[in-house]
């Protein structure tokens, strides 16, 4: 029998939080629940989203910190 | 051959043994994380990239002192700090107000106009702009979660001690950030255009588990 998940518990599948049991019982149900993959891919689009807005600094702030370390070594 | 990184234990180890390096490689590897979700909050890039140095320079006096408590991750708790600096800051800028008040242009743009289209990256920092205002627009419990779990690399029970709520409690903000996001983005089909992604992109993961 297949086992039925919360979207609590697909949230924590798709940010690697479940044990690995339920990890693996959540895998195994998706090859056989097409409604709840299609959730989780839903949830794996918003994610996939949401990873594109990510952006780094500047460099300048960058050396600033590294400067900044290196001085505090300095300074002890 | 993929070569074994160092843990984020392992470097604090090497800096606080005296290894520059170590610390260099940690900002690397987190520092875009970091950025991210002080941005999202303050939504100023030149305030970010103060908060983004402040954040640092918390982290080393706490390492080189000795009063790093290894329990943690380092993720979150570098990303706990910076939400918290973003968030004090936000709040004291909702008293005295700047005047940069615009969220949609040149705060989150990086992109080179000459690496792909002029079309297609105009179009791709559009989408990203009004992702960025939908995330906004989420109820603030919502959009805290969000950006500390996906940001901020916060585990939902870290989340949950953090804001002093239950995990359940957490996982139900996130889902509906989540579905309020999606809701959104669903009413504007650009955000699901399959040419806003390069062909040879990923699959997402349950396709290859079907597969």
């Amino acid at each position: 029998m297949i086992k039925t998940f919360t979207h609590e518990t697909l949230l924590r599948y798709v940010y690697n939080e479940l044990p690995a049991k339920e990890h693996q019982q959540v895998e195994h149900a998706l090859l056989h629940d097409a409604e709840l993959a299609a959730s989780c891919a839903d949830l794996l689009l918003a994610q996939r989203a949401l990873n594109d807005l990510r952006r780094a600094p500047s460099q300048r702030t960058t050396d600033s910190i590294l400067q900044y370390s290196r001085t505090f070594l300095r300074k002890e | 051959m993929e070569t074994m990184q160092p843990s984020d234990s392992a470097l604090i180890s090497l800096y606080i043994a005296g290894q520059e390096d170590a610390f260099a490689q940690l900002l690397e590897r987190h520092k875009a994380r970091v950025f991210t979700t002080i941005m999202l909050i303050v939504r100023d890039e030149d305030v970010a990239e103060d908060l983004l140095q402040d954040t640092f320079i918390k982290a080393v006096h706490t390492m080189k002192s000795g009063r790093y408590n290894e329990e943690g991750k380092f993720s979150s708790w570098i990303c706990r700090i910076a939400h918290n600096l973003a968030i004090d800051c936000f709040r004291r800028e909702k008293r005295s107000p700047l005047l940069n008040l615009d969220t949609t242009s040149h705060a989150f743009n990086s992109l080179s106009l000459a690496e792909e289209g002029a079309e297609a990256a105009l179009t791709r920092e559009e989408t990203h702009a009004r992702l960025r205002e939908l995330i906004q627009e989420l109820p603030a419990a919502q959009k805290e979660v969000l950006i500390m779990r996906h940001y901020g690399d916060m585990s939902f029970q870290e989340i949950a001690d953090a804001t002093g709520v239950s995990i359940n409690t957490a996982l139900g903000r996130m889902r509906y950030a989540l579905i309020n996001l999606r809701k959104k983005m669903a009413a504007q089909p650009v955000f699901y255009d399959q040419n806003l992604y390069p062909r040879d992109a990923a699959p997402v993961r349950v396709q290859r588990i079907a597969s």
